[in-house]
């Protein structure tokens, strides 16, 4: 069974869990899936086998804190550290994955909003290099960033018995606003130097088309 | 945490290794087992990263397999690592046992004089 076969039959099998039980259980879920640098494969086996013997134990008037103890975090970090890590090069397809899709999805947009505003008015299709380098690099920190930053916060604030949400909110708010920002500074002050290349409606569609192609292919081949 | 249960925390692999090579069990068989054979200290949960630790060493394989209740199971079997180290835990077990039984059990030693 892949992983995403995985993921499905948690999902369905959760709704067997009775309120108490489904609260701890998610917790533990949460917990071990913020945790990125585990092999998901993994995680994802363990994680259903915990919730069959979860299921096996209501039916027996069991409680998740009976199974798995009055601290379910300490049995967590237990789990965490035997899980393997995710393999680099895994890690490496998953990340170059997402990366060419990302850009796919950007030229192909940008291409509709060139054509489109080019039957109004005079757009131009000049693209500085170096400038438009650094904004993506920043753009990949700030996604890289983002994920660490999100991640992190809903991994410490599983098992609380009141957990601080609101707190959360304004700093993954703080998070967002802060990076819009700074794009749109870079945007403002990084521009109109170096090398520059006419770039097209039409090329930067295609250009796209030809990431998400890779893209797919690459999701297609991991499939296997 | 009791003394039982953190004895027992440490012999747990040994426990785990010797109720798999009796026969293949998924992880709530082997909770149950545990539990019937006296060795309910810890909680059933604890089992998971040990399970996880010996597939990590390679000394027992899981395989899903349709259950006796229906759905399927991951069942557990030793790999021949697996038993070599069952034996190396039993006899290391036996050298530790017997001195300790010695030195604790003060009242059979009453019993002797």
């Amino acid at each position: 069974m892949n992983v995403k076969e995985l993921i499905e039959q948690n999902n369905e099998k959760r709704k067997d869990l009775n309120e108490e039980n489904k609260k701890t259980y998610t917790d533990l879920m949460l917990y071990i899936r913020t945790k990125l640098t585990l092999s998901e494969k993994q995680s994802e086996e363990v994680l259903i086998e915990m919730l069959d013997h979860l299921l096996d134990a209501q039916e027996e008037g069991k409680t998740a804190n009976q199974v798995f103890g009055e601290n379910p975090q300490i049995f967590a970090d237990e789990l965490i550290e035997q899980l393997p890590e995710e393999e680099k090069r895994d890690m490496v397809k998953f990340v170059g994955q997402l990366a060419f899709s990302l850009v796919g999805w950007f030229l192909v947009a940008r291409g509709i909003v060139l054509l489109l505003f080019s039957s109004f008015v005079e757009v131009s299709t000049t693209v500085y290099m170096i400038p438009t380098l650094i904004i993506f690099g920043l753009l990949a920190c700030i996604v890289f960033l983002g994920v660490k930053v999100i991640f992190g916060l809903i991994h410490h604030s599983l098992f609380k018995e009141k957990s601080n949400d609101k707190m959360n909110m304004v700093k993954a708010g703080l998070f967002g606003g802060g990076s819009f920002a700074v794009i749109l500074a870079a945007n403002y002050y990084i521009r109109g130097f170096g090398p520059t290349f006419e770039f097209p409606w039409t090329a930067s569609i295609g250009a796209g088309t030809v990431f998400l192609l890779i893209s797919w292919l690459m999701k297609f081949k991991t499939k296997i | 945490m009791s003394l039982r249960s953190q004895l027992l925390k440490g012999i747990l692999d040994g426990c785990v290794l010797a109720v798999i090579s009796k026969a293949p069990v998924y992880g709530y068989e082997l909770s149950k087992k545990l539990q019937d054979l006296g060795l309910g200290d810890v909680s059933e949960g604890t089992i998971y990263p040990v399970l996880l630790r010996l597939q990590k060493h390679a000394l027992i394989v899981g395989e899903m397999k349709p259950s006796e209740s229906g759905p399927n199971r991951k069942y557990y079997s030793l790999t021949q690592e697996g038993f070599v180290a069952l034996d190396r835990i039993s006899s290391e077990w036996q050298q530790l046992s017997v001195p300790i039984n010695a030195l604790l059990m003060k009242g059979e030693n009453l019993h002797e004089r």
